[in-house]
């Protein structure tokens, strides 16, 4: 049973932009599901739409069994915490938390419990008697939780919640949501940029590109099985790497590469994509051809090497020890099994091997 | 708050007074002392008359006629009206008073004095003449009063009254500054001009009986002006650009030795302790013979055409109560008065009483003022050349032939009479094309609205209150005038006008004088408008720091908007007065800077209005710039600090767009406001003054309307008015993005 | 935050040349209210007349309605006050948050009414006074007052919300607000600055206003202020001690009006609501 529906959802903004289009998506109860995409691609607009706060201009919403297109954001009874935090700067924090319950007309010392349980979950006890603009960043954005989460509603949306915060509060304040969901297990939508954030949030995550949902998957399915190029390219860092060439009788082959396919592939231009962390240069698996090395970035634990395969480039992600230099040539190895071949163009469909194909059949 | 909003509606109701039939309301324009007076007379007659109330309301003498003719076109009104004879040349010819002779018999009328009733001819019937207006009393002429305690001799002529004033006029420390005048009066103002003209045996119309032809070019007329020339540039016995309050404060300061004033004032001189005043006559004109005669005015009650018949019976019984020997006696003691009733000239205080003794003699050298419509025109015409002549710019005969020519100018533009062009049928047609498209596009609209309704419910009952407010109260004015500037509506198509096409459009274009004037009129706003917002955004980054004081600061800056502008505005005046007013005492004895004529020249005259203006209206923007200050984030001058801009970068790069929302509309509408403000210009220029040169556009229409009873071309003017209005803030709200917001 | 001496002597140096310009035209009309023998104006300098006297303002609580015309003039400006602060707060909210239909239109329809001579007005109005039998009551000025105050206050009152981050109001309907409550319990109080001026203005308005007083009141009972002050004004015999006088008087409560609003005129009320 889904909790919340979006059906053939559509958004056309009264300037004629088409923002979401045709999205469909289930989500269950109590599931974490993310929303990621390129900047622009419509996944606030999706939120606003499911929080009521976006006139809806085609399909529906349903909560809980039932459509909510026209029902006031006040009665769906979701939560949302607002990428700029939005808090109320004329009340005090406790009172910011306070609102909306005292707005459903909830007994004040349930009010009181809620506010001093939510306080303690996420340490800002001492901050409730100050004013917003008396607070970190940081605290701010914990207040913005807080008001979501003494609400205890059916729905949390967050909107890029983490973005702006520095990298360690960043990682503090992740762990928190993800102990947050943990505890009470309610159906939460999330919005970020953030690829760590998505893959370590979310039981699925929803891929958008120009209004439209490309691909709903757990992160190891996405990860594993990108139904498209971009799909493909827009998770994993760095990002997937890219050959174009062309599916000739069970093999695929461009300038620098040639290397074995499935015979089932079908024939013509394609493009092979390999995550950098499956290439290597101990012999195994297919060999790629002899690249030339261009930068060579040592992190430390690892080491990425950026190469040039003929007249294309792409990056490798190696193993700390790597002792090659730019300018110097390499053989590169690919792991069979993690080859992706996709139609030709930015967006091209991932092609399917007979095998892959019934598995594909069998998820969905 | 709901509440008490509620309970103030109630008190509101409560306050609304109850019409009533046994009221009978006068609109009157007595002077204060006389208003005392008056008010005791009623008390005393509605005693005796337990069924009739009177209301008595005072009206200044220019609200009083306009407000008339409105309240009398709109069949309401005053049942009476009290005020001297002049205006009801315009009121008969409108047809807005009555007959009053069916409560005023023969014998009624025979006991007054012949010039006490103004008598004009039916406008349906020419032949018989109606009685609109019964006198209380006769005057309102000018004397000489003369502060005895400078001066023991009395003129006889011109001539004495000259040597006088030269001798009296007195620069005792020799600083080419006089302490003393010899003769001062209301010099630039054409009314007190009358008796020189008089008294060298001119007049203002031709001397056939009922004349409205004007006669201002007479070679007497000139020797008149050449001789009150003499008395400023040669003799200089009158300060430069005297008008009447500086007249009047020198003498009853007693630096002045003799002024000419009318019998309204003189109560307050004969009641001065400091000076010894005694009114005389004016002398004889000794080049002709012939004393010098003032204008003289009968000043009385009249009756308004909507009073009906028990109403008006009423309204007539006062009449003849106020106007009864008895009442009259009252003014005459109290006042000085001369009365309309034979019976009262044997009174032993007319024979015993000295300034009622010269007041008589006065009176009776006087000529008696015109009862004609025109009259205002010839006003209108006079001032312009009479003050050209007095600032030296022409001579006197061309100020002469230039009255005579814009008299005779303006008494056809007065009197015209539009008829139907081939544009009236035109607008018909027009105007019901007009009103299906406008139908048309509002069905349409509410259309749109209506499906709208869902999803802005909220925006929609938001603004529904403001605009029927401004429906209720703009659509008819507006619509009342877009049709009244397509038509004939004047003095004389004043209840029977009609539409008669776009005569009146062409006309406001075909005047050359429109095009310069509003050229003045853009000068205008465009300078006070850059100094109200200069200066209040200047003052209100200095309040908006850290300065100690600044809730003083604050208060004391926003005084000149707190006190009424139209006394400000005549202190003004006064401090841009020649001689003795603060900017030129203070720029000549503490700058040593020369002393500016800031009245008597057009240039002047017209930076002195702006300067005024600008000082009443720069509060107003440095309140707004303050509000608007408080709504921008201290964070970002603080990032800006750190990025290392200046104060001056800060204010440009920070302040300024972020107040723009809230200054886009105060702009706007700060420059729609000073475009259309009449009254700046009109207290500090005292209506254009000099020489009508310091007219905008309002004040222009305001002048054709009300002194020329040009309603058709006024509307069309205030039309013009309104759509360039229009179109320039609307090019600038769109071109600042105002009706945006910014956000969502 | 300290400034730099100079600049804080270069403020006051120009406040108090200000001050000075702003308040000696007012000082002049205080001379001639307390200057016998009723003088408009004066010959020399001098700011306290020779033989000043109090009389003016005695006779204007003794002798003339003043304190009627007072308690009329407060009737009206409070009651054009509220109505136009209410009525702007709510339409200035509806323009700056609403993309409804007419909505620029109305928007620049509203300033137009702004754009007529007034003079040419008063015949119509009148009558428009008459037919609708407003004639001598104070509804019927409310409305006019009101008509000509909203405009400014209207667009005063979007600016306002203009500055005022949307995302407040939306956490506020998310947090079980209508469109109304988010309105009045979020937004309004973060507009105070907005309110001042809108109040201050149409008080204003109401108070000074007198072409349209002279129209509609005809009653000296029913007077308003500046209807009475113009009574004691008569061509060339002006009781120019009574209209100084009470020039001055008149002015005292908008100086209070704006003594008590201005404490309002706080800033920085929606710091720290929204990430810049
Ligand atoms: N009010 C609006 N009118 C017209 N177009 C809009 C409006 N709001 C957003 N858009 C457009 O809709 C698209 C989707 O916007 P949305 O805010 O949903 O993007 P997003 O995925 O949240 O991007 P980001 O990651 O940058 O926040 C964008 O291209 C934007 O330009
Ligand atoms: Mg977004």
């Amino acid at each position: 049973m889904s909790f919340l529906r979006l059906s053939d959802l559509d958004k056309v903004y009264p300037n004629g932009f088409r923002a979401v289009n045709q999205a469909n998506l289930e989500i269950r109860e109590g599931e974490f599901v993310v929303l990621v995409g390129p900047s622009g691609c419509g996944k606030t607009t999706t939120l606003r739409m499911i929080a009521g706060l976006e006139e809806i201009s085609e399909g529906s919403i349903e909560i809980d069994g039932t459509v909510v297109n026209e029902m006031a954001p006040a009665d769906r009874d979701i939560a949302m915490v607002f990428q700029n935090y939005a808090l109320y700067p004329h009340m005090s924090n406790r009172e910011n938390l306070a609102f909306g319950l005292k707005l459903r007309r909830m007994p004040k010392d349930e009010i009181e419990r809620r506010i001093t349980e939510a306080a303690r979950s996420l340490s800002i006890e001492h901050l409730l008697d100050r004013r917003p603009r008396e607070l970190s960043g940081g605290q701010r954005q914990r207040i913005a939780l807080g008001r979501a989460i003494v609400r205890d509603p059916k729905v949390f949306l967050f909107d890029e919640p983490l973005s702006n915060l520095d990298a360690k509060l960043r990682v503090q304040m992740r762990t928190e949501i993800a102990r947050l969901h943990k505890r009470l297990k309610t159906t939460m939508v999330y919005v970020t940029h953030d690829q760590v954030e998505a893959m370590t949030l979310g039981d699925r995550i929803v891929v958008m590109k120009d209004g439209v949902i490309q691909q709903v998957d757990s992160p190891m399915n996405l990860y594993d099985s990108p139904v498209n190029r971009f799909v493909a390219g827009f998770i994993g860092s760095p990002a997937m790497n890219f050959f174009e060439g062309s599916l000739v009788r069970g093999r695929f082959s461009c300038e620098g590469i040639a290397c074995p396919a499935d015979e089932s592939l079908p024939e013509g231009p394609a493009v092979l994509g390999i995550r950098p962390e499956d290439l290597q240069v101990q012999p195994g698996g297919a060999c790629l051809g002899e690249a030339e090395l261009e930068v060579v970035e040592h992190m430390g634990h690892e080491t990425m090497a950026y190469f040039r395969l003929g007249t294309q480039t792409g990056v490798a992600r190696l193993s700390a020890d790597f002792p090659g230099r730019p300018g110097e040539a390499v053989t590169l190895y690919a792991r069979s099994s993690s080859w992706h071949f996709f139609a030709p163009g930015e967006g091209g469909a991932r092609l399917l091997t007979e095998e892959t194909k019934t598995t594909g059949n069998a998820e969905a | 708050m709901k509440r008490l909003f509620l309970f103030s509606l109630l008190l509101l109701a409560a306050c609304s007074p109850r019409e009533s039939d046994r009221m009978v309301t006068i609109w009157h324009q007595m002077t204060p002392a006389e208003r005392v007076i008056l008010d005791d007379q009623i008390a005393l007659f509605e005693h005796a008359h337990p069924g009739i109330q009177v209301r008595a309301l005072y009206k200044e003498t220019e609200e009083l006629r306009s407000g008339f003719q409105a309240a009398a076109l709109a069949g309401t009104g005053p049942e009476l009206i009290y005020g001297p004879s002049d205006v009801l040349g315009s009121f008969q010819t409108m047809g807005i008073v009555q007959d009053m002779s069916p409560w005023f018999d023969e014998s009624r009328q025979e006991e007054f004095l012949p010039q006490a009733l103004t008598r004009l001819p039916s406008n349906n019937d020419p032949a018989s003449k109606e009685l609109l207006q019964v006198g209380d009393r006769i005057g309102n002429h000018l004397a000489l009063v003369i502060n005895r305690n400078l001066l023991q001799e009395t003129p006889q002529t011109t001539e004495d009254l000259v040597r006088l004033a030269v001798e009296q006029t007195r620069d005792e420390d020799g600083d080419g500054r006089r302490e003393r005048y010899g003769l001062v009066w209301n010099f630039v103002e054409p009314f007190f001009v009358i008796p020189f003209l008089t008294g060298h045996g001119s007049w203002i119309f031709t001397d056939e009986e009922g004349s409205t032809t004007p006669a201002l070019d007479t070679p007497e007329a000139v020797a008149a002006y050449e001789l009150v020339l003499s008395l400023q540039n040669e003799h200089k016995v009158i300060p430069a650009n005297c008008d009447y309050e500086t007249a009047d404060a020198l003498f009853k300061n007693g630096q002045a030795a003799m002024i000419i004033n009318g019998d309204w004032s003189w109560g307050d001189y004969l009641a001065n302790a400091e000076i010894d005043a005694e009114v005389v006559p004016l002398p004889v004109v000794a080049s002709t013979g012939i004393p010098m005669g003032p204008m003289v005015a009968t000043k009385g009650y009249s009756l308004n055409i909507n009073a009906k018949e028990e109403q008006a019976g009423k309204a007539m019984e006062l009449v003849r109560f106020l106007t009864s020997a008895e009442v009259q006696r009252v003014y005459m003691w109290s006042l000085k008065t001369l009365p309309s009733r034979k019976e009262l000239l044997d009174d032993p205080l007319l024979q015993e009483d000295p300034t009622l003794k010269a007041s008589a003699i006065q009176m009776a050298n006087g000529r008696a003022m015109p009862v004609v419509a025109e009259l205002r025109a010839i006003w209108d015409s006079m001032r312009p050349s009479y003050q050209a002549l007095l600032g030296g710019s022409i001579t006197a005969a061309e100020a002469a032939a230039k009255m005579q020519r814009d008299a005779v100018d303006s008494i056809r533009k007065m009197n015209q009479k539009l008829e139907p062009g081939l544009g009236a049928t035109l607008i018909k047609g027009l105007g019901g094309l007009l009103l299906a498209l406008g139908l048309f596009w509002a069905l349409r609209s509410l259309h749109h609205m209506i499906k709208d309704w869902k999803h802005n419910r909220l925006a929609y009952v938001f603004i529904l209150p403001s605009l029927l407010v401004l429906l209720l109260t703009i659509v008819f004015p507006f619509v009342y005038n877009v049709i009244l500037s397509l038509s004939n509506m004047s003095l004389k198509h004043f209840q029977d006008w009609q539409v008669i096409g776009f005569q009146n459009y062409i006309e406001v274009f075909r005047e050359a004088v429109f095009f310069s004037v509003l050229f003045k009129t853009v000068i205008w706003t465009a300078v006070n408008l850059v100094f109200h917002v200069g200066l209040g955004l200047l003052l209100a980054v200095m309040l908006n720091g850290p300065v100690v004081g600044k809730s003083i600061y604050r208060v004391l800056l926003i005084i000149p908007w707190a006190v009424p502008a139209y006394i400000t505005a005549l202190t003004w005046r006064g401090m841009f007065d020649y001689e003795y007013g603060a900017i030129n005492l203070i720029a000549s004895q503490y700058l040593n800077m020369p002393m500016v004529n800031w009245l008597g020249s057009p240039f002047e005259a017209f930076l002195a209005c702006i300067l005024t203006n600008i000082w009443l209206g720069f509060p107003f923007m440095m309140v707004i710039a303050l509000g608007g200050m408080q709504g921008i984030p201290q964070e970002l001058y603080e990032a800006a600090r750190v990025d290392g801009a200046s104060r001056g970068r800060q204010f440009f790069s920070i302040t300024l767009p972020l107040l723009k929302p809230v200054l886009l509309p105060a702009v706007t509408l700060g420059a729609i406001w000073t475009f259309n403000n009449l009254n700046v210009v009109w207290l500090v220029s005292n209506g254009g003054e000099p020489s009508d040169q310091t007219h905008i556009l309002v004040s222009y229409v305001y002048k054709a309307v009300f002194n020329l009873y040009r309603y058709g071309y006024g509307a069309a003017l205030s039309m013009v008015i309104f759509f360039l209005l229009a179109i320039f803030s609307i090019g600038f709200l769109k071109k600042g993005r105002a009706t945006q917001s910014v956000y969502g | 935050m300290r400034e730099p001496r100079l600049l804080t002597a270069v403020r006051h140096l120009v406040l108090l040349l200000f001050v000075g310009i702003a308040v000696y035209p007012v000082l002049n009309v205080l001379s001639i209210s307390l200057r016998p023998g009723n003088r408009l104006r004066s010959t020399d300098l001098s700011l306290i007349p020779d033989n000043a006297t109090i009389a003016s303002y005695v006779q204007l609580f003794t002798e003339q309605p003043f304190l009627t015309w007072l308690g009329n003039s407060l009737l009206v400006s409070v009651l054009v006050t509220l109505t136009g602060v209410v009525l702007a707060s709510v339409g200035g909210y509806a323009f700056s948050r609403f993309r409804f239909v007419g909505r620029e239109f109305s928007m620049l329809a509203i300033l137009t009414t702004q754009m007529f001579p007034a003079t040419m007005l008063l015949l119509p109005l009148y009558i428009l006074i008459a037919k609708l039998h407003l004639v001598n009551t104070f509804i019927g000025l409310m409305i006019f007052y009101t008509a000509t105050a909203l405009p400014f206050c209207v667009w005063q009152m979007k600016g306002f919300y203009d500055t005022i981050p949307p995302s407040l109001e939306e956490a506020a309907r998310i947090d079980g607000c209508s469109r109304f409550q988010a309105f009045r319990l979020v937004i309004l109080p973060l507009a105070l600055p907005g309110l001042v001026i809108t109040a201050l203005f149409s008080f204003m308005t109401a108070w000074s206003e007198y072409i349209v007083a002279a129209q509609v009141l005809q009653e000296r009972e029913m007077f308003t202020l500046p209807l009475g002050l113009k009574s004691f004004q008569a061509s060339m015999s002006t009781e120019w001690g009574l209209y100084a006088a009470a020039s001055i008087l008149v002015s005292i409560p908008v100086v209070i009006v704006f003594v008590s609003l201005s404490r309002y005129l706080v800033s920085g009320l929606t710091l720290g609501s929204v990430k810049e």
